[in-house]
């Protein structure tokens, strides 16, 4: 599916998931897709429908619910690498 | 957003930078390195329980990388002001059993979502540099710890 909306996630949607907003836009400035929106919550906020794509640390995987497709989720090992995040987006986006 | 945007020179006291030994526990190190902010009047003590208690829910979320933890909890768990505080521990501590070993402990005191984006956007700076976490870890004292941290470049 199209992303067009992105939900960084973290257990209190204010620390890591903001790092995360930000080097999302970082990588998005690099890939030329600035048009995407990106948006940062806590991980109870995650929900179909929220966002194309959800981005979470590797511990809190978990909480992403069933009944979003695995496209839709972006797991990083490590949330402050933006080697992985990039490769991961690139890999999302199909580029 | 009307308010100014604050960088880590502005919420960082230098009396909020520590360097410890070691701890014992993961839980331990949450209580060392909030209480600066509980001494200063940042952070009620019931965000130390808060944190501990976030951890227990979601696991230990705020480990961003190898050497390097940002606690934090949210604000309605007992914020009274933005502030940060810095504690490095020589002997590292792990918050889960399979690691990583953290040895550099940033704690977050934010008041909302958003106003403390000018200081997130120093520390992803300087933390996306993995150099920068192990000179941290292994600052001499306190006061370099201090420059090393509050130097970091502002980004507008």
């Amino acid at each position: 599916m199209e992303i067009k909306k992105i939900m960084c996630a973290c257990g209190s949607g204010l620390g890591s998931s903001m790092l995360v907003e930000m080097n999302i836009k970082d990588v998005l400035k690099k890939l030329g897709r600035e048009d995407v929106q990106v948006f940062h919550s806590v991980t109870g906020d995650i929900r179909l429908g929220a966002a194309d794509l959800f981005v979470v640390g590797r511990d809190l995987a978990a909480f992403i619910p069933s009944d979003i497709p695995e496209e839709q989720h972006c797991i990083l090992t490590n949330i402050v690498d933006k080697k992985e995040l990039e490769a991961k987006l690139r890999e999302k986006f199909g580029m | 957003m009307a308010q100014e945007v604050k960088t880590l020179a502005d919420m960082v006291l230098r009396e909020n930078v520590q360097i410890l030994d070691g701890v014992d526990t993961w839980e331990e190190a949450i209580r060392v390195a909030v209480q600066p902010l509980v001494d200063g009047g940042f952070v009620e003590p019931r965000y130390i329980d808060g944190i501990i208690e976030n951890t227990h829910e979601m696991g230990p979320y705020y480990v961003l990388c190898p050497d390097l933890a940002l606690l934090h909890a949210r604000p309605e768990q007992g914020v009274i002001k933005q502030q940060v505080a810095l504690t490095i521990v020589r002997n590292p501590v792990r918050f889960k059993p399979e690691g990583p070993d953290v040895r550099v402990l940033v704690t977050l005191a934010a008041i909302d979502a958003d106003s403390h984006i000018g200081a997130m956007q120093q520390l992803a700076v300087l933390f996306g540099d993995p150099d920068n976490i192990t000179r941290l870890a292994e600052a001499p004292d306190a006061d370099a710890a201090y420059e090393l941290f509050v130097g970091a470049p502002a980004v507008e």
